[in-house]
């Protein structure tokens, strides 16, 4: 028999169980695996530390990121400016951390109430079935027919650009994926004895799906939540840098990028964009890999 | 193949049909919402300008103006299907002729990004399985997750920055013509555009045929194969990855949409003529009758598209043919 | 003695090490398969029998390793150690559907679901045999027909999903014996299918052992199954033979307290709605919170300090051994 690496972390493993030291630890398994999820954990810190500074971005710099200031244009990053001057004379970093707070807003708080709209959709009609449920579908797969880019642009045309607007529209368009995923674990869940059991004993019907069912089919919604954070994080970007998203007026990440459709910016000036461009990915795969770990730890067949 | 392959083809239509109907139908309304009435648009500008008022208007009531929404939309519709899409407000260009023009272009790119993203995804995704836990699996995990974090458009500026502008590989964007170049010529100009628009789904299809892989590993007929005594390649392969590129099938089926999508921004970003950039010139120029149209073919798109790949689900799992 | 034995298993020791934990599944095991015999392996869920049946073809999951001991197949050629064979090496690849075969629980899931049972079954002909295809085809037509599965030829061309539970399992015994194995394993065989069926199976594997003088290692939880099947019987409990014997040593004269309980514990068909069933008190320990000494000491109505210790394997007699130190004064007053 070879000794391969494998073995000897066997005969490890095997020495350590024979002499008692290997007790289960204490503490919930879910955050347990969490925790020696390396890539959940960077994400978490990556993520904390972006929000905040955007919260508290009047700690960290003192400069207003509305502010022209005709004298002192495209200047390169120096102590002054950390990420430079743009072409009114704005210092970027104060916009990029500004622009966090509404591209955050954006992102999050659209994901968290097309949450809110489909999960509670979802539930109910899942739950309840019959046309009210066929009807919900059909609306929702009327929804997701449209590549989403195309229904904002669409509904932007049409209702004009806000950051209200913005917020509305991207519910309008997230909404169908929750509501699918929701549906669907209700469905399976439904037909679980305890819920036969709850019937039984004549607890109505709201309060069997919301208070019952719903905490069970929790862990896979705050994964779906994460990942349409992203989703609306980067779109945003993407709208706002063709100058049809956030207005031009509101400091957005995608907002402060939209410079770089030039050329010329792109190659001479690149503390515009390339930080900001920067931020936004590193934002992005914080919450992926948030979101990963999420769905590591919430299933249980994943063998250690 | 053969009947019950009909039979399923005409049930899905029996959705499909409804539904791009109801469509239609919202469109239309999102057309009347807007400003300017929604009839004008259906008329050839040339010919609005040679015809005198009288005439004019009596084309325009023909047309529905002073009937009800129900006979407007109606109108509306069967000109569609008949092909006459209306004109653009800007220029007064028959929508068809536009989108015939700028078709091929987003063809050309999306086919390049869908073929690309799975092949490539399909088999990183594979190895990245089949080396589970090694460095090249964590490697291509990480990669992936940059992939999908990173967005497209900034993805595409970096590029461009590098391959363009400083090292002067590539052009900055742009395409030439397949009737007056050669597709040596037209390679360079696919590239940057075609590749960036891949980013993200191939990320997508290497991590779903990753965990699709493993899934279809860990199954019990993947035991009985190897209780047969067959050799390890074609445990993996004939038994492991055929079973495994069903779900990453349809998985490209739900990722249509996004690629249709995506290639609206990419295309703004290399200066491609297609249908995408001239949606957003659309969009920015108030075109109401061109936002429109072109929104409902990209949901027709989208539909087909979806119909396409049941079709083919249905071909490669035998088991989707009964239900 | 070794014209009569297929194969031969002693002290074996299997390990499973997921979690980064050590859990020792099967924990010093040892038996004999006699040609053209069927040892049958009883025990509950988790006792460690289809482990040994993993580890004799080498198809344990990847965090797990033998141990210790070892397994003798005496092929044609002499002795094979198997425990030393590389584990998907070409030894080992020959070795399994031409001379060992296994047929699994669950025909649904343990068949490919996109390709049809022909393509299955002639797979192990490729690898096996030198046949032509179009022999190969002829080969899997007559295998269909000789389980008695009607019209082979159509049959042949169809999905796992078309067949139905009985005749599933039928093509799996069909797949694992097309290349004439010494010996046939079969994991819980019947377990997912309707008695009525069972009966047709048991009778297919009783001709397999007749005419071929074909060894059966039988792994089953159903103790009625054991009484029609198998001439000699194992007992197993938390990775441990408790006892074994002939079919009628330990059915007839068990000597194992979890032998007992284990008989006593199942209803049988024709004695009425009254009789005395006295399901097994307490539960099977958590393998990582193993007692001391004897396993099935904590659920057993006769341990006392003596079982602290593990006691050894004693002879009831030539064919009948047992392992419990205190059988002999508990069932002299049976």
């Amino acid at each position: 028999m070879s000794n391969t690496a494998l073995d000897r972390k066997f005969d490890r493993i095997r020495a350590l169980e024979e002499a008692g030291k290997l007790k289960p630890a204490s503490g919930s398994r879910a955050i347990r695996k969490m925790m020696s999820n390396r890539l959940a954990m960077v994400g978490v810190v990556i993520f904390m530390t972006i929000l905040l500074a955007s919260i508290f971005a009047p700690l960290l710099t003192s400069h207003d990121p509305l502010k022209v200031d005709l004298r002192s244009m495209l200047q390169t990053p120096s102590s002054e400016h950390i990420f430079g001057t743009d072409r009114t004379g704005r210092d970027v970093f104060a916009r990029v951390l500004y622009g966090g707070r509404v591209s955050i807003l954006v992102g999050l708080g659209s994901a968290l109430i097309a949450a809110l709209v489909g999960v509670g959709i979802g539930c109910y009609t899942g739950y309840k079935g019959g046309w009210i449920d066929m009807i919900a579908l059909r609306v929702s797969e009327i929804f997701m027919s449209f590549p989403q880019i195309i229904l904002v642009l669409l509904l932007v045309s049409i209702a004009g650009q806000s950051l209200a607007n913005l917020i509305i529209i991207f519910v309008l368009t997230g909404w169908g994926g929750m509501y699918r995923l929701s549906r669907a674990r209700m469905l399976s869940l439904r037909e679980e004895e305890y819920v036969q059991a709850l019937q039984s004993f004549g607890v109505p019907t709201l309060k069997i799906c919301y208070k019952h069912i719903l905490p069970n089919a929790l862990g896979p919604i705050m994964v779906n939540v994460t990942l349409t954070t992203a989703m609306f994080i980067l779109a945003e970007a993407g709208l706002s840098f063709l100058g049809l998203g956030v207005p031009l007026h509101i400091p957005t990440w995608g907002n402060i990028l939209n410079v770089a459709q030039d050329l010329r910016v792109l190659q001479h000036n690149w503390w515009l964009w390339l930080p900001v461009g920067s931020v936004i990915s590193l934002f992005v795969l914080s919450v992926n890999f948030i979101g990963d770990g999420l769905r590591d730890s919430a299933d249980p067949t994943i063998q250690g | 193949m053969g009947l019950h392959m009909l039979t399923f083809i005409i049930r899905r239509l029996f959705i499909t049909i409804p539904m791009l109907i109801i469509i239609s139908f919202l469109v239309y309304l999102g057309l009347e919402l807007t400003p300017g009435d929604a009839v004008s648009h259906m008329i050839d500008p040339e010919v609005a300008n040679t015809v005198s008022p009288e005439q004019l208007q009596a084309i325009r009531e023909s047309l529905g103006l002073d009937k009800s929404f129900m006979h407007r939309y109606l109108v509306w519709l069967t000109n569609i299907l008949q092909g006459n899409f209306g004109h653009s407000l800007s220029g007064g260009v028959a929508i068809t002729t536009i989108v015939l023009d700028r078709l091929p272009a987003t063809l050309e790119l999306s086919i390049f990004a869908l073929v690309f993203s799975t092949l490539i995804g399909c088999l990183l995704g594979t190895i990245s399985a089949l080396r589970r836990g090694s460095t090249t699996d964590s490697t291509l995990t990480v990669v992936g997750m940059l992939g999908v974090s990173i967005p497209e458009f900034f993805f595409g500026l970096v590029a461009i920055l590098i391959f363009a502008l400083n090292l002067g590989w590539l052009p900055a964007g742009g395409r030439l013509l397949p009737g007056y170049d050669s597709l040596m010529d037209r390679l360079p100009h696919i590239i940057l555009p075609g590749l960036v628009l891949s980013l993200m789904m191939t990320a997508g299809v290497m991590r779903y045929a990753r965990s699709a892989m493993l899934d279809s590993l860990s199954r019990e007929f993947i035991r009985t194969a190897r209780s047969k005594g067959l050799p390890e390649w074609r445990i993996n392969l004939v038994h492991g990855f055929r079973v495994a590129i069903t779900p990453v099938v349809v998985l490209i089926g739900f990722r249509l949409p996004t690629l249709i999508g995506g290639s609206v921004i990419i295309e703004q970003v290399f200066q491609w003529p297609g249908i995408g950039s001239e949606f957003i010139g659309a969009v920015r120029g108030a075109d109401y009758p061109l936002v429109m149209m072109i929104a409902l073919l990209s949901v027709f798109a989208v539909l087909l598209a979806s119909l396409i790949v049941d079709v083919l689900t249905a071909l490669i799992d035998p088991r989707v043919r009964l239900g | 003695m070794n014209n009569e034995l297929a194969l031969s298993v002693k002290n074996l020791k299997t390990f499973f090490y997921t979690n980064k934990r050590c859990n020792k599944a099967v924990n010093g095991v040892s038996f004999d398969i006699k040609k053209g015999k069927t040892l049958g392996v009883v025990g509950e869920s988790g006792c460690g029998k289809s482990v040994t049946a993993s580890t004799i073809m080498q198809l344990l999951p990847r965090l797990s390793r033998i141990e210790e001991g070892s397994v003798t197949y005496y092929s044609e050629k002499g002795e094979v150690r198997i425990d030393q064979l590389e584990r998907d090496g070409p030894e080992m690849r020959s070795i399994r559907g031409e001379e060992i075969a296994m047929i699994f629980q669950d025909p649904m899931t343990s068949l490919n679901p996109v390709y049809t049972v022909g393509f299955q079954i002639e797979e192990s002909l490729k690898y096996h045999t030198h046949l032509g295809s179009a022999a190969r085809k002829a080969r899997v037509i007559k295998l269909l027909a000789d389980m008695g599965i009607p019209l082979p030829e159509k049959r042949a061309k169809e999905y796992p999903h078309n067949y139905s539970g009985g005749m599933r399992q039928r093509a799996m015994i069909a797949m694992a014996i097309s290349c004439n194995p010494k010996i046939l394993i079969a994991d819980e065989p019947t377990t997912a299918l309707d008695v009525t069926i069972q009966a047709q199976i048991f009778n297919l594997m009783n001709k397999l052992k007749e005419e071929h003088e074909t060894a059966i290692m039988l792994i089953t939880h159903d103790m009625g199954v054991i009484a029609e099947l198998a001439d000699e019987v194992a007992v197993m409990y938390m990775g441990n033979i408790v006892e074994a014997g002939t079919v009628d040593d330990v059915l007839r004269r068990p000597q194992h307290p979890y032998t007992r309980a284990l008989l006593e514990s199942i209803p049988v068909l024709g004695r009425g709605k009254d009789q005395d069933i006295k399901p097994i008190r307490g539960a099977t320990p958590d393998p990582y919170e193993r007692p001391i000494g004897c396993q099935f000491a904590p659920r057993c109505d006769y341990a006392t300090a003596v079982c602290e210790v593990m006691p050894d394997e004693e002879a009831v007699s030539d064919t009948h051994r047992v392992v419990c130190a205190r059988y002999k004064e508990i069932f002299e007053n049976a």
